[in-house]
């Protein structure tokens, strides 16, 4: 069930002209908002642009960017670019997997962590790389994970 | 004006497709994801040729290449036939069990695939036709969902689509047979979702789905359309004329 408050994407919707060309901003501002797509946003995004709702549903399932799942409080981004594979970004991830217990892909169970891998943040030169949010991590090395992450509050999923 | 396909002289209209120009003088180019009515899709890249224009050579797709002036058309060199092969492979790796690809393995000799393996279940080689095809309805129902080796073809959440009507356009066009459809005691199942097929009113033949119908009515017309199926209109029709030839 989806007990939200929708209101703020009608405020969404009345920024932008109803015209298509706006569609990926208008997605990306619901998803800055509620942390993901909320089903009823899309709908409602299909009636104020007359776009039908397969394309809605094809470019929120396109788009990294975009989640249909709620996302975790804080997104964590591992590059698995070329550079930072060769520089065990597995490591990170699989370090990652131990303190948060989960996959790349899905979000901790109490709602605070996403885990994501991307292709090259475009710094390689400091690989591995690592983005919580908007912070930025260089020269990641396993034994740092669980500092960085404590940074963010208690890691409720922590196995004792 | 005039092109070569092959060393044959075939005559050509300005902005033709290659792969149509050579269909329609009789040598055949394999093609999947090319409808007549429904150009553009290109993905398929099985109906590449060479063309030589002003003395180069580039390897094109003949379903979108237009003719624009002079040319020779190879649709069988040796360097196509090798580059096929490798569609063929890598068709073959994405729906191994599919009857049509694997009647092109056997058109092009190719052994049985030890590098690739693929989906035994999986028919459909994403080339977007069926999509293409509801678009061109004014429905779109379906859509490619999400990206990379998770692509596919479905509606909305994998959910009977509020939108579809059922006309069954979509399974129609799909070269591979992918997209099941089945019409049992006049019902269609499509899609996860159920239609009620309605009967022609000449022939008792059930011939489209209910909302399909309501649909037509909408676009054009409660009169124009809509109780008869395709045969019976075109007797119908033919029926009319012949009637009133003889008044
Ligand atoms: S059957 Fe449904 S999905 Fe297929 S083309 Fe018709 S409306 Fe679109
Ligand atoms: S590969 Fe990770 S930043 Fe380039
Ligand atoms: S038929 Fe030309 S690319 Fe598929």
């Amino acid at each position: 069930m989806e007990l939200q408050d929708f209101s703020h994407v009608r405020a969404i919707l009345e920024h932008y002209p109803p015209e298509r060309r706006f569609l990926l901003a208008i997605l990306q501002d619901i998803q800055k908002h509620y942390n993901y797509i909320p089903r009823a946003s899309l709908e409602m995004v299909r009636d104020y642009l007359d776009v039908p709702l397969s394309k809605l549903y094809s470019m929120a399932t396109f788009y990294k960017a975009l989640s249909l799942k709620p996302k975790g409080k804080h997104v964590i981004k591992v590059c698995d670019g070329t550079a930072c594979h060769i520089k065990s970004s597995q490591v990170i991830i699989d370090e990652i997997k131990k303190v948060l217990n989960i996959v790349p892909g899905t979000t901790t169970g109490d709602g605070k962590f996403s885990l994501e891998t991307v292709n090259c943040l475009g710094s390689c030169a400091v690989s591995p790389v690592m983005v919580i949010d908007d912070r930025f991590y260089g020269r990641v090395a396993p034994s740092m994970v669980r500092d960085i992450l404590a940074e963010y509050g208690r890691l409720e999923n922590e196995r004792a | 004006m005039e092109i070569i396909i092959d060393g044959k002289k075939c005559e050509a209209q300005y902005g033709e497709y290659v792969l149509n120009v050579a269909r329609r003088n009789g040598i055949q180019i394999p093609a999947l994801c090319h409808y007549d009515a429904l150009p553009g899709q290109a993905t398929c890249r099985l109906c590449i040729v060479e063309v030589e224009e002003g003395g180069r050579k580039k390897v094109v797709t003949s379903c979108v290449f237009p003719v624009t002036g002079e040319m020779q058309v190879f649709t069988n060199s040796e360097k196509i036939q090798r580059m096929r092969k490798n569609i063929i492979r890598l068709l073959s790796a994405r729906a191994p069990n599919n009857e049509f690809i694997k009647k092109l393995r056997q058109e092009y000799g190719l052994l049985p695939e030890t590098r690739f393996s693929g989906d035994d279940k999986e028919n459909c080689i994403l080339c977007g036709l069926c999509v293409r095809a509801c678009d061109e309805t004014g429905i779109s129902a379906i859509s490619t969902v999400n990206r990379g080796i998770e692509k596919k073809v479905s509606t909305p959440f994998d959910e009977a689509s509020e939108a579809c009507i059922g006309c069954g356009a979509c399974a129609f066009v799909c070269p591979t047979g992918a997209i099941k459809m089945l019409d049992e005691n006049g019902i269609r199942h499509l899609w996860n979702k159920d239609f009620e097929l309605v009967r022609c009113e000449k022939c008792g033949e059930y011939f489209a789905t209910r909302e399909h119908i309501e649909y037509m009515k909408k676009k054009y017309g409660e009169d124009k359309c809509c109780s008869f199926c395709e045969k019976c209109r075109k007797r119908i029709a033919g029926e009319k004329m012949a009637a009133s030839y003889r008044k």
